[in-house]
């Protein structure tokens, strides 16, 4: 059994591609449901974002697998493989881990270090363990890789500071008011810029949006584009300046509109209380004296733009520390994956043991009073599991597979096993009670034993 | 018996200031356990003071100074569950740690003059230590409003900007703070002078309370600078960069009546 991994994404292919092979639209319950009935991987998630759409399966032959997966996105999504081919990428068994690891982190992302990925990632996971078609390989997988996730984001700076402009505005306003519930926000011109950066600082909870425009009729057009912002008329700008705590200016005035002295006397009927001027225009809007004025927090796009570029520069930064983190997790994951490797021959070892022992169990305790005969049930499955404990540590730290394989060649032959059943049964163990129910028909051949 | 909650509170000072710079909430989480155990070793030494000496240890210059970095711990750790922001840390515990290094080189005897007997005498030295432990909260708070202010002012968004809470949160710290410390310094003041009335004596210290004082000239003066800052500086648009000055500057003239002018200055306050 293998692990493996058919995917595209923002590093192989357009966004026209990545938006026709969107699982989004039609949900991942309906795609999961798709790819079981092909019968391609044991099991099967499928992780899809804006950047990127990937299947992750196991199955047990892995060129005949990526050729299935090939297809099933190409039939899927209604386009042909030929298109689809020079963007897909496959990998499989630990580089898988990796893969997954760095995508969890934020490390493969479009935007180092964005936030919304871990999330998508559980997602993904969740839909797959709601389908049923996530098993004991992906489930660790997957759960590994919201670990990493989260070790990053806690352990590194990866995911610090923000890296775009709306978002350092927003950041900035956070850090001078603090919660951005209850303040009010004045924008300065209709166009799109001040219309987006105002939608940002509602989403952040920001109580009263104005629009100020030279233009009655666009103002208008911008409050309602905007949803629950008023517009009021140019000759209101003063008043409405020394209302508001955030200022977005966006005009394409020629001549800067907010001289400093007009700014400073609105200081006083505020009483100073802080105000955040974001002068997005170009040329700008806001005369740059203004930002001498206590109280005053003025910051043009160049500014903003510098912030955004250090953070970038201080992602990247911890970009090798991340990768450790990842180098480390898939470390662990691929010692976890060796050791499922003598699962198998461990698990017919063990039932070959239980089987010999509840035989004789049953052979000899006839006659018992039921309370010996647990106890000496007891004792024998002890001893069993003592005797045991040793080699199936053995096995399970030989990291190799091909030494694995002889030694369950080995094994099997010196103690009869039937691998084959036992493979199967290696998923999930039988619980001891139920086959018990199942050996209970066994003869007594000789008389009970005096004690 | 002040040198191990000092320890605690070196080893506490230390990893907040790791914490401070590393950002690892680990050594966070290290840092307020040392100070939780550095504050239980304080209140064990304040509680076996008290009762060795039969009242709350505040009647010589090294007592009250320790008692008053016990409140300063407590009240900053109020502070630091209460808002779950642990970068203050930082810049209080170096304040407590050589406060308490004060107290703890140069210990005084700890008897209470027959003067001293009586309940005002408590009410009047416990406001004011309350009062001066607000107030260094204030003065550290307003340190650290100024350095964010001046970072995001000069749009250069750097160490302090990443670690510290909002401005808004800052000042709202400063400000209760200082109303919290104003209430007590005002209580104290006033029992003082009623318990200086109600007690006839010709005890030389109680000839020389008078605005002549040293200590007590300095008293008044913080308490009208406090009174400014918490009841009229807003309402003038004091408020931000202003406020947080006054806390400081209120607080280095506290620092000064408190350490220099007890130890040295006073002829009224030296019991």
């Amino acid at each position: 059994m293998h692990l493996f991994l058919v995917g595209i994404s923002h590093r192989t292919a357009t966004v026209e591609l990545r938006e026709r092979i969107d699982f989004q639209t039609r949900g991942l319950g309906t795609a999961l449901q798709a790819l079981q009935a092909r019968n391609i991987a044991r099991e099967a998630v499928v992780l899809s974002t804006c950047n990127r759409s990937e299947l992750y399966g196991v199955g047990d032959d892995l060129s005949v697998a990526r050729g299935a997966l090939v297809q099933f996105l190409s039939d899927y999504h209604g386009v042909t493989r030929a298109e689809l081919e020079p963007h897909i990428y496959s990998v499989a068994g630990t580089d898988v881990a990796r893969h997954a690891f760095r995508v969890a982190a934020g490390l493969d992302s479009l935007v180092v270090g964005e936030p919304q990925i871990l999330g998508q990632v559980k997602e993904a996971h969740g839909a797959a363990a709601l389908a049923h078609t996530s098993g004991p390989l992906l489930n660790r997988l997957f759960h590994s890789s919201f670990g990493v996730g989260k070790r990053v984001r806690t352990e590194t700076g990866l995911g610090s500071g923000a890296v775009s402009i709306s978002f350092a505005a927003v950041a900035l306003a956070k850090k001078i008011f603090g919660d951005l519930k209850g303040r009010s926000v004045l924008v300065v011109g209709a166009g799109e810029m001040g219309k987006l950066t105002a939608l940002h600082m509602k989403s952040q909870g920001v109580q009263q949006v104005t629009i100020v425009s030279r233009t009655m009729a666009s103002a208008v057009r911008t409050a309602e584009a905007i949803g629950g912002a008023t517009a009021a008329p140019w000759e209101d700008l003063l008043a409405q300046l020394s209302a508001a705590d955030i200022v977005i200016s966006a005009t394409g005035a020629a001549a800067p509109i907010l001289k400093k002295a007009q700014v400073d006397s609105v200081m006083r009927p505020r009483r100073n209380r802080p105000l955040f001027i974001i002068d997005i225009a170009m040329p700008r809007d806001v005369e740059a004296a203004a930002g001498e004025i206590e109280q005053v927090f003025l910051y043009n796009v160049d500014d903003l733009r510098t912030t955004v570029e250090e953070n970038l520069a201080r992602r990247a930064n911890e970009v090798h520390r991340a990768e450790s983190i990842v180098a480390e997790e898939v470390d662990k994951f691929a010692s976890w994956l060796r050791s499922r490797s003598a699962v198998p021959i461990v698990v017919s070892l063990r039932q070959r043991f239980d089987a010999v022992r509840r035989t004789e169990l049953d052979r000899l305790t006839v006659g018992l009073p039921p309370e010996m005969r647990e106890r000496v049930d007891d004792i024998t499955r002890l001893l069993v599991e003592k005797l045991l404990l040793t080699p199936t540590e053995q096995l399970k730290a030989i990291g190799d597979a091909d030494l694995v394989n002889s030694y369950a060649e080995a094994l099997t032959r010196v103690f009869n096993l039937n691998t084959q059943a036992a493979g199967d049964a290696a998923e999930e163990a039988p619980r001891p009670d139920t086959v018990r129910a199942g050996r209970r028909k066994v003869e007594p051949f000789v008389r009970p034993q005096k004690r | 018996m002040n040198f191990v909650p000092l320890a605690l509170y070196v080893a506490a000072l230390v990893a907040y200031v790791w914490h401070f710079a590393a950002r690892q909430p680990a050594i966070g989480r290290a840092a307020t356990t040392l100070l939780v155990f550095g504050a239980l070793a304080h209140t064990f030494v304040v509680g076996m003071q008290t009762m060795e000496a039969g009242h709350v240890p505040v009647t010589n210059a090294a007592s009250a100074i320790s008692t008053t970095v016990w409140l300063l711990t407590l009240a900053y750790l109020y502070t630091e569950m209460s808002t779950d922001e642990r970068a203050m840390g930082a810049f209080i515990l170096p304040l407590a740690v050589v406060l308490q290094s004060i107290a703890a080189f140069n210990p005084g005897v700890e008897d209470r003059a027959e003067l001293l007997q009586g309940p005002l005498f408590g009410v009047h030295v416990s406001s004011l230590l309350f009062a001066y432990a607000s107030f260094a909260l204030a003065g550290v708070i307003g340190l650290t409003y100024v350095l964010l202010f001046k970072e995001i002012k000069a749009k250069h968004l750097g160490f302090f900007y990443a670690r510290l809470p909002s401005l808004q949160v800052l000042d709202t710290m400063n400000y209760r703070a200082v109303v919290i410390g104003w209430v007590f310094l005002t209580v104290g003041l006033l029992v003082g002078f009623v318990w200086m009335g109600n007690t006839p004596s010709y005890d030389p210290r109680l000839q020389a309370m008078s605005l002549d004082d040293p200590k007590i000239f300095v008293a008044l003066c913080c308490w009208l600078i406090y009174s400014f800052e918490a009841l009229a500086a807003r309402a003038l648009g004091w408020g931000g960069r202003r406020s947080a000055y006054l806390s400081a500057l209120g607080f280095m003239i506290v620092l000064l009546n408190f350490v220099p002018v007890s130890y040295f200055l006073t002829t009224s306050h030296n019991f």
